[in-house]
């Protein structure tokens, strides 16, 4: 199917100083865990988004110098000629594939705790940073700023010999640049701060040396951050958001816009859950009006249709994407080919963001499972190996980890027979979707229905039963499959067990009408009380999603936590929105509060620190701490129990106990993957099922091949012609 | 003796988004065919086969009029419970209608001898619903369409059957056997096949019968032992937008009388 013309807009290439991007469609810099120490991870991870069509594909932030260290997270750097020999793999992966390599240069100030070097980051003024709140900048004098803005030159020059062609300096997020900028930051009373002229004098300059040192070969990029979403303590877009970018569009090639900091960057990579695609269009609209060179702006673009209004209207030149790009590498070419049911559309839900903000794991993504597995695994996201083996594989669960399995079974050629006792695949998703704000999430399942329903299509043996009755041992031995694949998931435990606990809470009990689980929630079919109390023990999203969801529907809610509340969505930039709604909508949180025990109408709460900070030797059979006695009762008319989950696995179990029926049955083998092995992320049960389906062949596709890994090798330097070896200066 | 209870099957044709009009401008062309068992007919099936489950002697063969690309939905029904499937085709054959075809299938019941004959209410791509009833009409038996409920106990030489009828109204009938009913969607839920049926049922062979096992001659089928002729098929034109101009006033008088007219052409 060709593409619609109305979408050839976006194939239109575009001029960018000596650099020509070949299309709209551009990777922002966005953050995956490679960084230069990982050249692997980034030029493979990199390059397949080349292969899928992308015109310019960037690194994540990369830091110019030690200065600039954002250790526990992981930032790319080019401090050295190490670091230009690694990097330098990204780019010859990605111009093989005829895209434009970017790298934007950074420098953290005092949002850098710079706990690797140990160096002291600079700043226009002395602050704590309101992002990593014990580190302090120093205030630069004059000297300081050459030096600094040296770093950049330095760092612009390493980039032209590792091969970039997009060069940044890199203001949006709050770092440096816009440190200078804003007065949020900037209280400086010399020509470096004061007025906007004197506030934009760092960034303008910086521009003009990396120009001068690199602008011939290179083009040159600037991330702009054009409102802090502040008011008037910090950029406004209509006022030094427009100004500024007028005073620097003779200096920059293109202009890379987005709007908030570091400390709320959700608000930039807005999550789904609060923000709709082009929700930063009412501020960044602003800039494209006053500038001549091109521009371009993110908001989780998945759709051709509103990618072309941003064109057409004139909101932005270029369809800047990270997320919708690591969910489906191969967009603009899906996009020119006509293959739009073939998107797999980003569902907005940070978890690719989150493992950044932990520090250091690669990032992962819930839609696309190969991504950060393309060097390590050698996983493409739109390639696979055809089928080693004639065997049919029945796979039970249609959910994440079934579903993957499935899809990817059948683009590998197998004979597949997914089967569920829902009407829909999809498994959980299908009840999360329904929770506030997070109707997006569905299209995780809406991609793999629209993929199994195609290739079932395509292999007429491939068979997906949906709405059948629970299958058993006996069923799934005498059913005729060669392999099978368990997938059946998990759900929200009924008796209040708990990682704090490892046990029941006593009186838990969701089969009662005043008890109920998350999923009965949804489900809607028990009558809910006035006043709720949620007890909740997990540190993701659930007892916020049922909080909100039940105080906005007029019920009274009290929600007793005895872990870190909605700790993960730290991670996934959700918190501070999350906090604001359970804010807004009254919601009591008890938080340091758990559930001794449960009577009918009211639950006995205590404080996890009530026992003592005395730890002393009693002798067996007597705690080591004093009795707890934060004791209370609270009452309630309905209890919700967001206290942990279990694996349905006993099929599994059953089918293993049989296990000497298999032979005479013709079954090889039986597998467990996904929620039904342990509870997990979405990403992960994915992850799970689309590991099985690459490796089934193995000896045991169960157990996980090992992964190529990229570390520092015993005796090797980093920069070539340096030492290794232990040395003492003494 | 066991009750014998024939299925006509039919292997239709699905298409996707893209797809093209042969040449001569009389069909789709055969590049985009996607093949399939027409929808009807897993119910009509599995309402045979759930007769043969609840217990007795029950033979249920399924019968088609096609070529040989037609054996994969004729497995399919092996494999979904069916006894026997028999295959009718001879190149003769090739441009008949539902009356051509119940011609066939009439020739093919006196052959088999079946107590009770289903059919689907109609084929998903030619929509004639045509076929079961113009098979009863040549054997001269008793016949039901629409019928989403059916019960029967074997050797019985009546059924009662329920059928949809206009309006939402529904009627209960007995019927005389040896009958022929039109099977309707939802009358059950039809099973899937396991992987252990479909490995049995590709084993399983497929009868064929041509034009001389039937004692028919090719002048009764094919186009010239049609009563219809296919003269052209084609793809409408889609729907045109318009842009209405003028004041507040004037755009609400055009779109009043576009509704208008809307609703005359449609009432």
């Amino acid at each position: 199917m060709a593409r619609d013309p109305k979408h050839d807009i976006l194939f239109e290439p575009i001029k960018i100083g000596p650099k020509t991007l070949r299309n709209r469609f551009y990777q922002v810099p966005h953050c995956i865990g490679a960084g230069s120490d990982r050249p692997g991870f980034q030029a493979a991870h990199r390059s397949v988004k080349a292969e899928g069509g992308w015109a310019g594909i960037n690194t994540e932030y990369c830091s110019i110098h030690p200065e600039s260290d954002d250790t526990h997270r992981l930032s790319a750097r080019l401090w050295d000629d190490g670091d230009v020999h690694n990097l330098r793999a990204m780019c010859d992966e990605v111009h093989r594939h005829g895209a434009l390599a970017g790298v934007e240069l950074w420098y953290g100030g005092a949002h850098s705790p710079n706990m690797e070097s140990r160096a002291t980051p600079r700043g226009p003024s002395q602050y704590a940073s309101e992002f990593e709140t014990m580190t302090y900048c120093k205030e630069m004098d004059l000297n300081d700023i050459k030096q600094v803005q040296g770093y950049y030159v330095e760092a612009a020059l390493r980039a032209r010999d590792a091969g970039f062609d997009i060069v940044y300096v890199y203001g949006a997020h709050s770092y440096l640049p816009l440190q200078f900028l804003s007065p949020f930051y900037n209280k400086r009373t010399d020509q470096y701060g004061g007025s906007l002229e004197n506030r934009a004098r760092f960034w303008l300059e910086t521009l003009d040396q990396v120009r001068r040192a690199v602008g011939k070969d290179c083009a040159i990029a600037t991330r702009f951050a054009v409102d802090s979403l502040y008011g008037t303590s910090g950029i406004e877009a209509e006022v030094d958001g427009v100004q500024f970018a007028k005073l620097a569009d003779p200096l920059v090639d293109v202009w890379d816009i987005d709007v908030g900091d570091i400390a709320e960057w959700g608000e930039d990579a807005g999550p789904s859950r609060f923000y709709l695609q082009g929700h930063q269009v009412p501020w960044t609209k602003f800039i494209k009006q006053v500038v001549k060179k091109p521009v371009l702006g993110v908001g989780r673009f998945t759709d051709p249709e509103k990618m072309v209004e941003i064109v057409t209207k004139g909101y932005a030149d270029i369809i800047g994407a990270a997320r919708p790009s690591i969910a489906d590498p191969f967009l603009p070419k899906k996009i020119e080919e006509g293959r739009y049911d073939d998107i797999r559309v980003c569902i907005g839900c940070n978890v690719c963001i989150s493992r950044w903000e932990i520090g250091g794991p690669p990032m992962i993504c819930t839609q696309n499972a190969t991504a950060g597995e393309e060097f390590r695994r050698g996983w493409h996201p739109e390639k696979f190996k055809k089928k080693g083996s004639q065997d049919s594989v029945l796979v039970i669960g249609a959910g994440p980890s079934g579903g993957e399995c499935s899809r990817v079974l059948m683009e590998r050629g197998y004979t597949v027979h997914l089967y569920d006792t829902a009407a829909k695949i999809g498994g959980h998703i299908n009840q999360l979707a329904m929770l506030p704000g997070l109707g997006e999430w569905g299209y995780h399942r809406d991609y793999r229905e629209t993929q199994i329903t195609k290739l079932a299509k395509k292999n007429k043996e491939c068979q997906v039963a949906l709405g059948q009755k629970p299958m058993t041992a006996a069923d799934a031995l005498a059913y005729g499959a060669d392999r099978i694949v368990i997938a059946t998931g998990s759900s929200w435990n009924t008796d209040g067990t708990n990682c704090l606990s490892h046990d029941p809470i006593p009186g838990a009990d969701a089969s009662r009408d005043d008890q109920l689980t998350p999923e009965q929630v949804i489900l809607g079919k028990k009558k809910i009380g006035k006043r709720v109390v949620i007890v909740n023990a997990d540190t993701y999203f659930m007892a916020p999603s049922i909080a909100e969801k039940l105080a906005a529907a007029g019920h009274e809610v009290t929600l007793v936590t005895g872990v870190h509340l909605a700790n993960y969505m730290h991670f996934t930039l959700e918190y501070p929105n999350m906090m604001r709604r359970l804010h807004e909508l009254h919601v009591n949180v008890l938080e340091h509060e758990f559930c001794s025990k449960i009577e009918p109408g009211r639950m006995q709460a205590y404080n996890i620190w009530g026992d003592g900070s005395k730890r002393t030797y009693r002798g067996p059979g007597k705690p080591p701490r004093d009795e707890n006695q934060s004791h209370h009762w609270i009452e309630f008319d309905s209890l919700i129990l967001v206290t942990g989950r279990h694996s349905h696995d006993s099929l599994h179990r059953e089918l293993h106990a049989k296990s000497g029926e298999w032979e005479k049955n013709g079954v090889k083998a039986v597998y467990l993957i996904g929620d039904a092995e342990a509870p997990r992320l979405i990403a992960d049960a994915t992850f799970s099922g689309h590991r099985l389906a690459r490796e089934i062949e193995e000896a045991n596709p169960q157990l996980p091949l090992p992964y190529k890994r990229e570390v520092a090798k015993w005796g090797v330097a980093h920069v070539a012609g340096t030492s290794a070896a232990i040395e003492y200066k003494v | 003796m066991a009750t014998k209870i024939l299925v006509a099957v039919k292997q239709v044709i699905a298409l996707d988004e893209d797809f093209e009009i042969r040449a001569d401008g009389k069909d789709v062309d055969a590049d985009f065919f996607l093949r399939d068992l027409n929808e009807w007919d897993d119910f009509s099936l599995e309402e045979a086969v759930k007769i043969k489950e609840a217990g007795g002697e029950v033979e249920v063969v399924v019968v088609t009029v096609g070529p040989e690309e037609a054996d994969e939905s004729l497995r399919k029904c092996l494999a979904k419970g069916a006894d026997r499937a028999v295959r009718i085709w001879d190149e003769s054959m090739e441009g008949s209608d539902s009356q051509a075809i119940a011609r066939v299938l009439a020739a093919a019941i006196k052959h088999e001898k079946p107590d009770l004959v289903f059919a689907g209410v109609q084929s998903s791509d030619h929509s004639f619903a045509s076929t079961g009833i113009a098979v009863a009409g040549l054997l001269g038996w008793p016949h039901a369409a629409v019928v989403n409920q059916f019960d029967f106990s074997l050797g019985a030489t009546q059924a009662t059957i329920r059928r949809e009828l206009e309006g939402g109204v529904l009627q209960m009938m007995n019927i005389d056997l040896p009958a022929v009913l039109s099977i309707q969607l939802g009358i059950n839920t039809p099973r899937y096949a396991s992987l252990r049926t479909i490995k049995q049922a590709a084993a399983k062979p497929i009868e064929t019968l041509g034009l001389g096992d039937l004692s028919l001659n090719a002048a009764e089928v094919g186009e010239v032992g049609s009563a219809s002729r296919v003269r052209r098929m084609y793809i409408p034109e889609k729907g045109r937008a318009q842009m209405i101009e003028g004041s507040l006033a004037e755009q609400a008088a055009k779109l009043a009388a576009i509704i208008k007219e809307f609703k005359g052409a449609t009432v």
